[in-house]
């Protein structure tokens, strides 16, 4: 994620995570344990979390594509939310 | 010691302590029928943990203080898990439980609950060892990668994996990522390990344990 290097005045750095980076990749499921033929598309996330005492985490989760969109929605109501602010 | 060589145990006493004697001190004091009940109640509650409520029942029948009987109890289940734990011989035993003073029935009716369920009680005790995270199942799948933040219009091809662990009692799960040529490189691995076990030197070493 490009340097958006917070000043050190933000109030929330000493209390919650801190986002660090955010990776993506689409990937297709095609065989599985359970079921030999898949053509299922999903979305893995990993994030790079810091924590208050500076312990970076690693977080990663899959989401299907309707999953996906919901989540993708979210987030243009938050970028549209912070237009009005 | 040259392995297979036939050798006498070395004599093997009990060391009870003065606490510990005086809380089996209890048991002459009561019918036989009595200890051999405390000592099913000591087996049950190696198997199953202890329930106090066990305890006062028992005191109120007997006519003592519950600390008495509870005590009673543990003395006798130390005294069994302790010989247990270090598979002593019947002649040990009965040396050890014989500095207690106990009548020759009590005596009796004490080895007669070791040998009886010393097999048990070692079962339980090896459960207690340390315990690494072990295999309890796995789950595949095959994955084409097909584009991420950094890279566009791929096709790479991954497994997988969610490998689930039991570890003292408790279940968790760990979830693994790979290609196809290292996961066929960590196979050949782990059949190696096993082709190990077939040598003549790991053979002889098992043998010899035996």
């Amino acid at each position: 994620m490009e340097g958006a290097s917070e000043p050190l005045l933000d109030a929330k750095s000493g209390v919650t995570n801190q986002l660090i980076d955010f990776q993506w990749k689409l990937g297709m499921a095609v065989s599985s344990d359970s079921c030999r033929s898949l053509k299922y598309p999903y979305v893995a996330v990993m994030l790079k979390m810091a924590d208050p005492s500076g312990q970076v985490k690693n977080k990663s989760f899959e989401m299907t594509i309707p999953q996906f969109q919901n989540f993708y929605r979210q987030f243009k109501e938050i970028a549209a939310v912070i237009e009005t602010v | 010691m040259l392995a297979g060589e036939n050798c006498l145990p070395a004599k093997m006493l009990l060391d009870l302590s003065e606490e510990h004697r005086e809380h089996l001190a209890f048991l002459p004091q009561v019918d036989s029928a009595v200890v051999a009940e405390f000592g099913r109640i000591a087996v049950e509650f190696l198997r199953r943990g202890s329930n106090p409520k066990i305890y006062e029942g028992a005191a109120r029948k007997l006519n003592v203080s519950s600390d008495t009987v509870q005590h009673g109890v543990e003395g006798l289940t130390y005294l069994l898990t302790e010989s247990s734990k270090l598979m002593i011989s019947e002649l040990d035993f009965q040396d050890s439980v014989f500095v207690l003073g106990f009548s020759e029935e009590l005596n009796k009716l004490l080895l007669q609950l070791y040998l009886d369920n010393r097999r048990e009680i070692r079962t339980i005790l090896s459960e207690l060892a340390p315990d690494l995270p072990s295999y309890h199942s796995l789950e595949w799948r095959l994955d084409v990668q097909l584009a991420s933040r950094s890279l566009r219009q791929q096709i790479k091809p991954a497994v997988t994996i969610k490998l689930h662990l039991n570890q003292n009692g408790d279940h968790n799960t760990k979830v693994l990522q790979t290609d196809p040529a290292t996961l066929l490189h960590l196979v050949q691995q782990l059949e190696q390990a096993l082709e190990e076990m077939k040598t003549n030197h790991c053979r002889r070493v098992v043998r010899n344990i035996k």
